[in-house]
C-alpha cells in the first residue's frame, strides 16, 4: 500500500515538541549506580506496581502452576489455576516455618498437580489452589492458637490482560490492572498473542543496573553500529509513532527496505517460514492501532510495559525482553521470541535460522551493557545527553524519578 | 561416529562427509560452531548449501515430530547450516559473533532438546 507521509513530522525535535513536559536537558547517571536509589525502586516500584509474570497458556490446566522468582520484590510467587478455572497467585512461603512450598528449580518453575493442591515437602503441609491450608500432618499436636483456616498461603493481587498474567505484591489495595495499563491496553490489546504459541527463551545474568540494560534496547539509534554484523543497515535509526501511556511507552521501528539482505540461507528461511524481523511480511493481520498507515517499511512495534519489560510486536512474531533486577548492579535478562507453531520441517528449519540470527543480534545488544555500567561507576560522567530519537529512555528516567520520589 | 555409521536416505550420500555436524541439539550446534575454524565453517557451508532445499523437501514428507532415524542426520546437518550461515554470510568466516557479549553466558532454555522433535522450546512440559 502506498503511503502518504506528508502529514507525518519527521524533522529533528519532533518528539520533544510532542512531549515538552519531558524536557531536553541531560539526565543524571545517579539513579543507575546509587544502591540507595535501587532500594527505593524496590520499595516504590517493584513492590507496588503490576509486574508481568506469566502467560495464561503457561498454566493451561486445572492444577497447573508456575513459580516466578521476583528478586526485586524479595519473593517468589506461585501462579496457579484452580478447579474453578481461575488463576490466583500467592507468595511461595509456607505458614509453618516459612519454607518455599514449591521447590524452585530456577527463575521459572513449572508443574501440575491434578488434584489442584501443592504440598510443602518439608513437613507435608497441603494447600489448595485457592491458597487454603487443607492438611497438616500431626495437626492435633499444634496448640489451640493455631487454626488452619487462618493460615492459608498469603495471596498477592493477580489479574490478566490479553493472556498476560500480572501480579502486584503490595499488601494493600492497588489500582486495577486495566487502569494501570490504560491506553497501552487499547494500543496492544487486539494483537493475537495466542496465535504465536511457539516460544524460545534465552537468558543471562548481567553485572549492571536494570535500567542500563533496558535503555540499550529502547532505541534504534544503535542499529547501524551494534548490528552491523547481524542486521547491517536493516533498520532505520529513527523511530516512528511514539506514544506515551502514563508510565508506559511505545514506538515503531522501520526497515531500510532497500538494504534488506539477500543471502542464500536467509532467503531460503524467509521463503519457507515467517520468522524473521528483517523481512517484509505479506498481508497484514495487525490490529488497526499498529502500523495505522500501512507503511511497507514497518518492521515492528517496540514498547515498554513499565517497569521493566519490552514488548515487541510484528506480523506473526512477538518477543519480549524482561529485566529482573537482582541487585543494584545485577540484572537477569530474559529474551523470549514467539512464533506460530511450525507445521513442517521446512518451517522448523526456518525458525532455527531466524532464532539463531536474533540470538546473535541479542549478543550484539548485550555487549555494551556491563561496559556502560562499569564506566558510569567511575563518576567521570555524571549525566547522559539523549537525542530526540532516544525519547523512550528520557521518559523512563522521568517516570522512575517521579515514582521513587513519590 | 564414523562415516560408515552415519545413515542418510538414498540420494543424500553427499552429506556423509559432514556427519560430525549432524548435531541434534542447539547447544551442541552452537558449541561446534564456536570451536570450528573459519575455513571449516566455509567448507561446510559450501558443501551443504547445494543440497539444502532437497533436505528440507525430503523431511517435509514427514509429520513434525515423526522424523525417522534415517532422516534425522540430514535434518540435523541442515540445522547446523542455520547456525553456521551468519558466520559465512555476514561475519566474514569468523567463528564467533563479532563485537558480542560472552557467548557462553547466554543460556538457551531449549538448548538440550532434540530440535527435530518440534516440542515447545519454552514453557511447561
Amino acid at each position: 500500500m502506498a503511503t502518504q507521509s506528508i502529514d507525518v513530522d519527521r524533522s529533528p525535535g519532533r518528539w520533544a515538541r510532542k512531549y515538552p513536559h519531558l524536557g531536553q536537558g541531560p539526565v543524571s547517571t545517579l539513579p543507575y549506580i546509587d544502591p540507595a536509589f535501587f532500594e527505593k525502586e524496590k520499595a516504590r516500584i517493584f513492590k507496588k506496581q503490576w509486574i508481568y509474570v506469566a502467560l495464561e497458556r503457561e498454566v493451561p490446566e486445572i492444577g497447573s502452576y508456575k513459580v516466578r522468582r521476583l528478586d526485586a520484590a524479595d519473593t517468589s510467587v506461585i501462579i496457579i489455576r484452580g478447579k474453578d478455572g481461575a488463576i490466583r497467585a500467592f507468595h511461595n512461603a509456607c505458614s509453618h516455618r516459612g519454607n518455599t512450598v514449591i521447590t524452585e528449580t530456577g527463575q521459572e518453575t513449572y508443574g501440575r498437580n491434578r488434584a489442584g493442591v501443592v504440598t510443602c515437602r518439608f513437613h507435608g503441609w497441603v494447600y489448595n489452589a485457592q491458597g487454603q491450608l487443607v492438611n497438616v500432618p500431626g495437626e492435633e499436636r499444634f496448640y489451640s492458637c493455631f487454626d488452619k483456616a487462618e493460615n492459608g498461603l498469603t495471596p498477592v493481587h493477580c489479574d490478566t490482560w490479553a493472556g498476560f498474567i500480572f501480579v502486584n505484591v503490595d499488601p494493600g489495595p492497588v489500582q486495577p490492572l486495566r487502569e494501570f495499563l490504560g491506553g497501552y491496553a487499547d494500543h496492544f490489546g487486539e494483537f493475537d498473542y495466542d496465535a504465536c504459541d511457539y516460544g524460545f527463551t534465552y537468558h543471562t545474568t548481567l553485572n549492571c543496573n536494570w535500567k542500563v540494560a533496558l535503555d540499550a534496547f529502547a532505541e534504534a539509534y544503535h542499529v547501524d553500529t551494534i548490528h552491523a554484523g547481524s542486521f547491517p543497515n536493516v533498520f532505520k535509526p529513527e523511530i516512528e509513532d511514539v506514544e506515551l501511556f502514563g508510565p508506559h511507552r511505545t514506538c515503531s521501528v522501520r526497515l531500510q527496505v532497500e538494504n534488506l539482505p539477500s543471502t542464500p540461507i536467509g532467503d531460503l528461511a524467509n521463503a519457507r517460514s515467517r520468522s524473521s524481523l528483517a523481512a517484509q511480511s505479506g498481508a497484514s493481520s495487525l490490529p488497526p492501532t499498529l502500523n495505522p498507515r500501512g507503511d511497507d517499511d514497518w518492521a515492528f512495534e517496540l514498547s515498554v510495559l513499565f517497569p521493566s519489560v519490552l514488548v515487541h510486536v510484528s506480523e506473526g512474531i512477538w518477543f519480549t525482553h524482561q529485566f529482573w533486577p537482582v541487585a543494584h548492579d545485577k540484572t537477569l535478562w530474559e529474551g523470549k521470541y514467539y512464533l506460530k507453531k511450525p507445521t513442517t520441517y521446512s518451517e522448523l528449519w526456518g525458525f532455527e535460522r531466524a532464532m539463531v540470527l536474533q540470538r546473535n543480534a541479542w549478543l550484539e545488544d548485550t555487549a555494551t551493557m556491563e561496559d556502560t555500567y562499569r564506566a558510569m561507576l567511575s563518576g567521570a560522567k555524571t549525566v547522559q545527553h539523549l537525542q530526540d530519537e532516544e525519547i523512550l529512555i528520557r521518559h523512563n528516567c522521568v517516570v522512575v524519578e517521579e515514582m521513587v520520589n513519590s | 561416529m564414523t562415516h560408515t555409521d552415519f545413515a542418510v536416505p538414498p540420494g543424500f550420500e553427499a552429506l556423509v562427509p559432514f556427519a560430525r555436524w549432524a548435531l541434534p541439539t542447539a547447544d551442541q550446534r552452537t558449541r561446534a560452531r564456536r570451536e570450528a575454524s573459519g575455513a571449516e565453517l566455509r567448507a561446510v557451508y559450501e558443501g551443504v548449501l547445494p543440497h539444502l532445499e532437497a533436505i528440507l523437501d525430503e523431511c517435509d514428507r514427514f509429520a513434525l515430530g515423526e522424523l525417522p532415524e534415517s532422516h534425522q542426520g540430514i535434518f540435523n546437518i541442515a540445522l547446523s547450516m542455520a547456525e553456521i550461515a551468519p558466520h559465512v554470510e555476514f561475519y566474514r568466516d569468523q567463528p564467533l559473533v563479532p563485537y558480542a557479549f560472552e557467548e557462553a553466558r547466554f543460556i538457551a532454555v531449549h538448548g538440550a532438546y532434540e530440535t527435530w522433535r518440534a516440542l515447545p522450546p519454552n514453557g511447561p512440559r
